[in-house]
């Protein structure tokens, strides 16, 4: 896997470190990929939804 | 016993009939191998969204002749229509002898029940699993593939397998055609060259036209340096590019400094266009990469050129020479008739109905475009009939429902859209449309042999779509569905204010109510069992009795419960409720895709204006025949079982009709 660092804000990471260790996660590098995963996850999801509703629109029947 | 294919059964028809020259007996000498070959014809004209009360007023009127002729040697029916009476339905049940509960298509859309997302109904795509990425370039290891969601068999698959040749010609719910040799081309359901129901594209200098998306297309601003424009024609995604850009063809258009003329320049050919004319088909070819470029047809409209330049482009059919999706059956079938008419209309739905109500196209130029579907059409079914010496034929209009639905506010003073002027032009738009089915028709009985049954026949009926009712807001307001935030109720789309964790019921597609089942859907909250048969009870007589405070009408009918309708193997997947709305009255523009506007009811000011959400007792179709019909009420499913029985064939176990004769 290909590493390379981000630049967080002291306040951020200490939030991070706080809530990664609160949630169970086994590291802060676990918890934003985590994070991060999810969030570019539904971006993905949301282009698609985006095609479905254009698809849709064709027909007529909706706006 | 293998199915004998087309040209097998082709020749010995061949045989049989060169026998029957000699003086031989018909019945036994078509009997071979213990197959049922038959001289019999069945021609089927399907006239979509033909509407029984307009169809007898204008034979009252003396304005239908051929129908009325027809009907005086046969007869005439109000044809019971699906549950819910819109046309991809409505057409399943008449393709498999079924009901959605059996062929699984309850609306235009459904949804993903782990993902609240409405879905297609008719066909599913999926993309090439396998992929080699190479730098910018994404090679498929693996071909995607598109298939059709109907389940269930068709009348014309029953007949191959009875060696009984059909020609199918752009059947609804047929795409991509069910696997069969019949002839079949695909209708509506197909989609253009970008995959959707039609996207049109107009590139205009006209600075009060909002540029950008529109529903159903899109507005591009471009301009003229020295009467030259450059513009680019979008096509399908590049999904052989890892960023999936759209494929696009840059184009110039010179405008002739003194006349009302201009010359579209393409990669590979140039034309000259008048304004206000009509390019007829041109092949597009869009470059993926290298080695791949996917081919297209189009037609340019200039509709104006000055003061602003307006150009119009239709949605990009998928080129029937060069097919990059499966519209055909057998798959060279799209080829011939492209060898013997050239290009032709693909996309299912081919009247551009976006481009008018977005105001791209005027009235008159959506009558244009109309009466070249129409002709090409025509043209096509001449050709078919030519051939068509024994088995089924079947053709399709769909400008009797297209212009319903546009026209219907310039024949109803009472509709909000109504516009006395335009009214005064086109007003008997809808009325030319059965006088042009009638028209048809007239040709048809000129040349039809008396041993062919004929059966005419619409999916469903019409009605105004005066009202419109927003089935998520009243959902909301009843408390049935609960927002995170309600004060942004009117705020996004999709569900994406929906609190599930305490939403029992929500509304996706036209007519259908799903509650938020505890086990199916993602985050279901209403158990299953008795639970939910109370709280569909209890929600399907709340919306029985839902009055508009502006008519004091009941908006919806009936509030059907579909385990209670339905027949088959694929009733859970059905919504729970489905809305059988009362006349006049149609679901929203906003909530089939999980809209919430503030108000439960609406004028439809929009020039889409006639519509078939009824509950199905109000909105029948048309059934008008040449032979007598003993069925008193016949149904879409009662006509598939009548075919079959025409040919001697015992309907499947999975079929609910009757034989109608």
């Amino acid at each position: 896997m290909g590493k390379a660092k981000v630049k967080l804000n002291k306040e951020l990471l200490e939030k991070v470190k706080k809530f990664a260790q609160m949630a169970g996660y086994s590291s802060p590098e676990e918890f934003i990929t985590h994070c991060l995963e999810r969030e570019i996850a539904k971006l993905e999801e949301s282009d698609s939804e985006e095609e479905i509703k254009k698809k849709l629109k064709g027909l007529g029947y909706i706006s | 016993m293998k199915p004998m294919n087309r040209r097998e059964f082709l020749k010995r028809g061949l045989a049989a009939t060169s026998v029957l020259a000699a003086g031989g007996n018909l019945p036994s000498l078509l009997r071979g191998s213990g197959r049922l070959a038959t001289r019999t014809k069945v021609l089927v004209l399907g006239f979509d969204g033909l509407d029984p009360r307009l169809l007898d007023r204008w034979l009252k009127e003396g304005k239908l002749p051929a129908f009325a002729r027809l009907i005086s040697a046969g007869d005439f029916r109000p044809l019971r229509t699906s549950l819910p009476p819109q046309s991809p339905v409505a057409w399943s049940n008449f393709n498999t002898g079924t009901d959605p509960g059996g062929h699984g298509i309850f609306d235009f859309m459904h949804r993903d029940p782990q993902t609240y997302i409405p879905t297609f109904s008719g066909s599913l795509s999926t993309e090439a699993k396998k992929t080699l990425k190479i730098g910018n370039l994404v090679l498929p290891l693996s071909g995607g593939e598109v298939k059709n969601l109907m389940q269930g068999q068709t009348f014309w698959q029953i007949l191959e397998e009875h060696d009984i040749p059909a020609t199918i010609f752009k059947i609804p719910s047929n795409y991509p055609p069910v696997p069969t040799e019949q002839r079949t081309i695909s209708g509506m359901g197909t989609p253009d060259l970008k995959g959707s129901y039609g996207i049109s594209c107009c590139f205009t200098t006209d600075p009060d036209i909002p540029k950008g998306e529109l529903s159903g297309g899109r507005v591009y601003e471009v301009f003229v340096i020295g009467n030259r424009v450059e513009a680019k024609l979008p096509g399908p995604t590049n999904t052989f590019k890892k960023d999936r850009p759209e494929a696009l063809i840059d184009f110039q258009v010179f405008i002739d400094p003194n006349h009302a003329v201009a010359k579209v320049v393409l990669p590979d050919q140039e034309f000259i266009l008048k304004e206000k004319e009509w390019s007829g088909w041109k092949k597009v070819q869009f470059g993926l990469m290298p080695t791949q470029s996917v081919s297209g047809i189009c037609m340019f409209y200039l509709k104006e050129i000055r003061p602003h330049f307006k150009l119009y482009v239709s949605p990009i059919n998928i080129d029937p020479a060069h097919p990059a999706q499966p519209i055909s059956t057998p798959g060279s079938y799209a080829q011939e008739l492209e060898r013997v008419f050239g290009s032709f209309f693909t996309k299912g739905l081919p009247a551009d109905t976006s481009a008018l109500d977005n105001g791209v196209l005027d009235e008159g130029e959506f009558l244009e475009q109309d009466e070249m579907i129409l002709r090409e059409g025509e043209r096509m079914f001449d050709f078919e009939f030519e051939r068509f010496d024994s088995g089924l034929l079947f053709y399709y209009v769909s400008s009797t429902d297209q212009r319903q639905h546009m026209f219907w506010r310039l024949m109803d003073e009472r509709h909000p859209g109504y516009d006395p002027q335009l009214a005064s032009r086109y007003g008997n738009a809808v009325e030319n449309i059965y006088v042009e089915a009638d028209r048809f028709l007239d040709r048809v009985l000129q040349k039809i042999d008396k041993d062919t049954v004929l059966l005419a026949m619409s999916d469903h009926g019409f009605n105004p779509f005066r009202r419109a009712f927003n089935l998520n807001t009243w959902l909301f307001e009843n408390g049935y569905h609960r927002l995170r935030n309600p004060w942004k109720q009117e705020a996004g789309d999709l569900f994406d204010n929906t609190d599930w964790s305490r939403t029992r019921a929500y509304g996706i597609g036209l007519n259908g109510l799903y509650l938020n089942q505890r086990g199916r859907e993602r985050d279901g909250l209403v158990n299953a069992g008795a639970d939910s048969e109370n709280l569909i009870r209890e929600i399907a007589a709340k919306l029985e009795q839902v009055v508009d405070p502006k008519t004091g009408e009941r908006a919806i009918l009936r509030a059907f419960v579909s385990k209670e309708v339905y027949h088959g193997s694929q009733i859970e997947h059905a919504p729970d409720i489905i809305c059988g709305f009362n006349l006049g009255y149609r679901i929203s523009w906003d909530s089939p895709l999980g809209k919430f506007p503030k108000n439960v009811f609406e004028d439809n000011k929009e020039k889409w204006s006639g519509d078939h959400m009824g509950a199905p007792e109000v909105i029948p179709g048309v059934l008008v025949t040449n032979r007598k019909v003993r069925a008193d009420s016949p149904a879409l499913y009662d006509l598939t079982a009548t075919i079959l029985d025409i040919f001697g064939i015992p309907k499947t176990k999975e079929m609910i009709g009757e034989t109608i004769f």
